[in-house]
């Protein structure tokens, strides 16, 4: 069982002027935002959303981890498990403030060709790129029918 | 009978149901708001939006930044798992005139939009000197 932050998509503006009711429904929305937003940080819990994607030649795992230095992002591949490890620093004034990140995906090390694993950090999101083993790649066997 | 609808209006419309104004779904990013005496600092946290994907607009009295992620998915790849949503973020926060609108200053870095809102004048806070 794996527990998955729920996000909250709204709805703004689709219901407006349309039902008697659409006041009461908004200011629920606001409630539950409000209660929901504050109860699990994304940030401070130290998880962050994690996609994980496939075509025929490689496996992509992408993270959003907004606001990293590229320097301070760590990724690794020890025993067939990925390791993602990231620390924000955030300044408040004076104060320094860092907040580890990190999170793990296991990956088969057969199915890997682990010296050509390369990484993007763009725009605050970063994808990691597993290229597959050619051996692991699906191909066709025709076979002929005597 | 025409009492009971001049009571409850809903009953005098007719039953089609309006069309929806299409607006997509968003979601509400991560977000910090600080404040000093000479403004507050906003942090919002938009992972894969970049310059041409934000929109931030300040009137009556409300700050609404919208963002909407840069990258699609290649056609070739198949998604195997999912966690963040493909929707755009949205936050709207309601100020009521405490903000200087004209020097707010914003900076978006690595998914991370920084803005600066200076407080309107009149309610920085203000020692008096009695006479």
């Amino acid at each position: 069982m794996r527990i998955v932050r729920y996000n909250y998509l709204s709805y703004r503006g689709a219901v407006s002027s349309r039902s008697p009711w659409s006041g009461l429904e908004g200011e629920i929305d606001r409630l539950f935002e409000s209660a929901l937003g504050d109860f699990a940080g994304a940030s401070p819990a130290g998880r962050f959303p994690v996609d994980l994607y496939e075509d025929k030649d490689n496996t992509y795992v992408r993270a959003d981890l907004p606001g990293i230095e590229r320097a301070d992002i760590g990724v690794e591949l020890v025993d067939g498990t990925l390791n993602i490890r990231a620390t924000r620093k955030t300044r408040q004034g004076e104060r320094e403030e860092s907040f580890a990140l990190n999170r793990s995906v296991s990956v088969p090390d057969a199915a890997v060709q682990t010296e050509k694993i390369s990484a993007a950090y763009e725009n605050g999101v970063l994808t990691v790129t597993l290229p597959k083993r050619e051996e692991t790649k699906p191909r066709k066997v025709t076979v002929a029918v005597n | 009978m025409s009492l009971l609808t001049s009571l409850v209006p809903s009953f005098t419309r007719s039953a089609a149901p309006v069309a929806p104004r299409e607006s997509a779904p968003t979601v509400k990013p991560v977000y910090d708001l600080s404040e000093t005496d000479e403004g507050y600092a906003l942090s919002v946290y938009l992972p894969g939006v970049a310059k041409d994907g934000l929109e931030l607009s300040a009137e009556s009295g409300a700050i609404t930044i919208t963002g909407r992620r840069a990258w699609k998915q290649p056609e070739a790849w198949t998604a195997l798992y999912r966690e963040s949503a493909d929707a755009a973020y949205e936050l709207v926060l309601t100020h009521d005139n405490a903000v200087d609108i004209d020097k707010i200053k914003a900076e978006l870095r690595d998914g991370v939009l920084r803005v600066a809102l200076p407080k309107a004048e009149a309610l920085k806070p203000r020692k008096i000197a009695v006479g």
